[in-house]
């Protein structure tokens, strides 16, 4: 029939034209918020994504499953009704004498049938509300009507903002407590290089199963040291309209936080990646104070470089550096002796040496004062001559400024 | 230590620089000794990228005096600390701003920001530092705030020279080492340096000026935009059990003929009534009331609400309708007494039918009913300055706390946030 194959052949250009333009390669790329979503989900937490639509949440998920070798399945929340999760009810002969049970849906039988998968959960704002509370029913309790979804089965929640949203969806904040919080946003960079042709593969964190006793210890040391000296944030309800819906600081973000530390820590993914993950357990403010306390516990410890002054190795960053100095006069405040004092010279001549001279005026200065009449002067203090000669010239500095401005140089603090 | 080769930078110059000003500023010490010196001979004088790591000219670190230099380190750690390139490009975006002409602009407007308050009290204002004055505008004011009002002409011809780096409008510069080169800050490590400088000025609130103190509240709370709060609370309110689109038994699915001895809800909507109550008291502007309302108008329209659903009650003792009374900006508050929204509600809650949402637009300075009204209640809360109202009669006046019952947000002028 010559009639039809102009037709026929049209199609088949097409499908020529689609499968060249389907031919993509892809790149490998760290993606701290793919690393996130990856290690919440091996940590077994109920996680939701919150991102505008259409930015490549489900490109995600798919990539994920196939890097953890589970079996994806989508559920679109919004086109699904209430029943479809909490089961449907199907009335039997005698349902005063059997009960009316619950049916599941066929996607959640074979679910569990299989054991284990990763259920992705996409579109949960734009659902009606009588959805999202089945479907928060099926995230916190894994439970699909009669149906008891197996540990080997992994659940994602996407949603988008609530600015986005076209309901005004939101948590309450019981709700959102539960939740691992990651905001999904896109990369340009890599949406414009995935459109010409190469998209990123994602090298996922590998858990080391040689680090895990130290991960649980860091991990515990670090929220435990934390929350000892900062007990209002224990448990501190979220206030104000900015912040509803998102996550807060209780007792159960906490342990979650812990598990995520350490799952990150057996992982060795960086403090981005980190980040992320605390600051959707326990919020922004919260997150922020623990990670730079966080950040104290990796600089030296003041008592092992008083110990050993000759090998001090100095954390490069200024700011860091100064830090390390100052903890060291505090250390030789807290018990003055001379050795010690002598060993925190030596110190800052080190610091002198390998960095930029300023940081080391204030606690030198410091560590002046606190001489006894009986302790010589060491020699070391020669070398610092430049450090007081920087301090002269900063105080003439001050005086000009004043004379300046017309404010008397004494009213510095 | 001092005086290398020839044109070589005078490290100890700049580092007593830096010293001095973190002596004057101690609460910006941290962020100071976070910046990475990179010496480079292609910038005009200093600056900084999205890194930390602030380029410097020797020219420029030789003929400039030391307490100069200090003020020109307070600036550019500024640009840092208040994420000028992350606004910028976010500025960029939303104005659709392009081009290096639209980025010395931001690198204008953010000097503006800087400028206007972080000099004097032991530091000198560099020489050359551009002012918000410069330019015929008023000072106090944030970076975008500024970016709208001038555009590039004969005040900022002399200005043309001026460049903080890609660290101060977000545009990247040749001598720039980028994301890869060594000592960069990461985005965490610059939160943290970020988080420890307004902890500082937090827990010392007497040292610090406004400006600071200001961005120190922000710091890690940016303000959000009030009509995307408004509008995600009335929605939220709107969308609740009981009004808007939701699953209902009363009637039979359409998919029940299919599934015999399944009994299925059906997808009832219901569009919600919202009561819109308005706090006429006179304290509320004009253009604020206008545009709140339309807010609220257009949200309840986009979640189903129907026009002839939206009813608007003006709080005043008198039923009068809202145009006259909103002609009253810039008008003091008038008596002690006011307005009292109890009437307010108990005329919102008598129409019929009765309104899911109560929408109140007031400015606080009122009585709330003792008991929680049922319906859900949105407060939208015209923040005033700190000027406490005055009860002759009463010196101990104050306004009732919003009740816990209603949800509030505060309306405020157009925060640009950071």
């Amino acid at each position: 029939m010559p009639m039809d194959m102009p037709a026929v052949s049209q199609l088949d250009v097409a499908g020529d034209l689609l499968a060249l333009l389907g031919e993509t390669t892809t790149e490998p790329r760290p993606d701290n918020q793919l690393e996130a979503l990856t290690l919440a989900v091996a940590a077994d937490l109920p996680v939701l994504l919150w991102g505008e639509p259409g930015i490549g949440k489900t490109a995600a998920l798919t990539q994920l499953a196939a890097s953890l070798d589970l079996p994806l399945t989508t559920v679109i929340a919004s086109v699904h009704e209430p029943s479809d999760f909490s089961g449907l009810p199907v009335v039997g002969d005698d349902p005063a004498e059997q009960g009316v049970p619950m049916a599941p849906p066929d996607w959640a039988v074979r679910l569990v049938r299989a054991g284990r998968g990763l259920l992705f959960l996409d579109e949960l704002s734009t659902a009606p509300p009588a959805v999202q509370a089945a479907l928060l029913r099926l995230v916190l309790e894994r439970r699909i009507g009669a149906l008891q979804l197996p540990p080997g089965v992994r659940i994602v929640a996407a949603a988008n903002p609530r600015s986005s949203a076209a309901d005004g969806w939101e948590l309450s904040p019981p709700l959102a407590n539960r939740f691992v919080h990651l905001q999904w946003t896109h990369d340009h960079d890599v949406v414009v290089r995935g459109l010409g042709g190469t998209w990123p593969r994602a090298t996922l964190p590998r858990l080391d199963a040689q680090e895990l006793p130290a991960a649980v210890d860091f991990a515990r040391r670090a929220v435990c040291g934390f929350l000892t000296t900062r007990p209002p944030l224990v448990h501190r309800l979220p206030s104000g309209e900015t912040r509803r819906g998102g996550a807060w600081p209780s007792p159960r973000s906490w342990d979650m936080t812990l598990r995520l530390i350490a799952f990150a820590t057996a992982a060795g993914s960086s403090r981005e990646v980190l980040s992320m993950l605390v600051r959707g357990t326990v919020g922004d403010g919260p997150a922020l104070e623990l990670l730079a306390a966080l950040d104290r516990m990796e600089l030296p410890d003041p008592e092992a470089l008083l110990a050993d002054p000759a090998g001090a190795d100095l954390p490069e960053r200024g700011d860091q550096r100064q830090a390390v100095l100052d903890g060291i006069v505090a250390a030789v405040n807290r018990r003055p002796e001379k050795s010690r004092w002598d060993a925190a010279w030596t110190i800052m001549v080190r610091a002198l040496e390998t960095g930029a001279p300023d940081l080391v005026v204030v606690p030198a200065t410091s560590l002046a004062a606190l001489r006894r009449e009986e302790w010589d002067v060491p020699a070391a203090i020669e070398r610092l001559a430049g450090v007081v000669d920087l301090s002269r010239r900063a105080d003439r500095a001050a005086e000009r400024t004043a004379v300046r401005t017309g404010v008397p140089a004494g009213a510095r603090p | 230590m001092s005086a290398g080769a020839p044109g070589a930078l005078d490290l100890d110059k700049l580092y007593t620089a830096r010293l001095h000003a973190a002596r004057v500023r101690p609460y910006l010490a941290t962020a100071l000794f976070a910046l990475h010196t990179v010496e480079s001979r292609q910038v005009p004088t200093m600056a900084v990228d999205r890194y930390w790591r602030v380029y410097v000219s020797p020219g420029f670190v030789d003929r400039t005096p030391v307490e100069e230099l200090a003020g020109v380190w307070v600036h550019e750690v500024s640009h840092l600390l208040r994420d000028h390139h992350g606004r910028g490009d976010r500025a960029a975006r939303l104005q659709g701003l392009e081009g290096p002409g639209a980025r010395l602009r931001m690198n204008i407007a953010a000097d503006c920001e800087i400028n206007d308050d972080v000099f004097g009290d032991g530091l000198v204002r560099p020489a050359g530092a551009v002012t918000p004055q410069h330019l015929g505008l008023s000072g106090g004011e944030l970076m975008e705030d500024y970016l709208r009002q001038f555009g590039l002409g004969p005040r900022t011809q002399g200005l043309v020279w001026l460049d903080c780096g890609s660290g101060a409008d977000g545009m990247d510069r040749e001598w720039d080492l980028g994301p890869d080169g060594a000592h960069g800050l990461s985005e965490q490590e610059q939160d943290a340096v970020r988080f420890r400088v307004a902890q500082g000025i937090n827990g010392r609130p007497g040292n610090a000026p406004k400006g600071w103190k200001r961005w120190a509240e922000e710091a890690f709370h940016p303000p959000q935009p009030w009509r995307e709060l408004l509008g995600a609370a009335v929605r939220s309110a709107a969308s609740g059990a009981g009004a808007g689109e939701d699953y209902s038994y009363g009637r039979p699915s359409r998919r029940s003929a299919g599934l015999p001895g399944i009994v299925l809800p059906s997808l009832r909507r219901r569009p919600p009534r919202v009561s819109v109550v308005i706090d006429t008291s006179g304290s509320v502007s004009d253009a604020e009331l206008g545009s709140a309302l339309l807010e609220v108008a257009a949200i309840a329209q986009a979640v189903g609400g129907r026009r002839d659903l939206v009813t608007v009650v003006p709080c005043d003792a008198a039923a009068r309708i809202v145009h006259p009374l909103c002609q009253g900006e810039g008008i003091a508050l008038l008596g002690g007494g006011g307005t009292d929204l109890r009437a307010g509600f108990a005329k919102a809650l008598r129409s019929g039918p009765r309104p899911d949402v109560i929408v109140v637009l007031t400015d606080g300075q009122t009585a709330w009913p003792a008991v929680r009204p049922p319906c859900r209640v949105v407060v939208g809360r015209f923040s005033r300055p700190k000027v406490p109202r005055w009860d002759e009669d009463d010196p101990y006046y104050r306004p009732d706390p919003t009740p816990p019952w209603a949800r509030v947000v505060e309306i405020g002028s157009a925060t640009a946030g950071r």
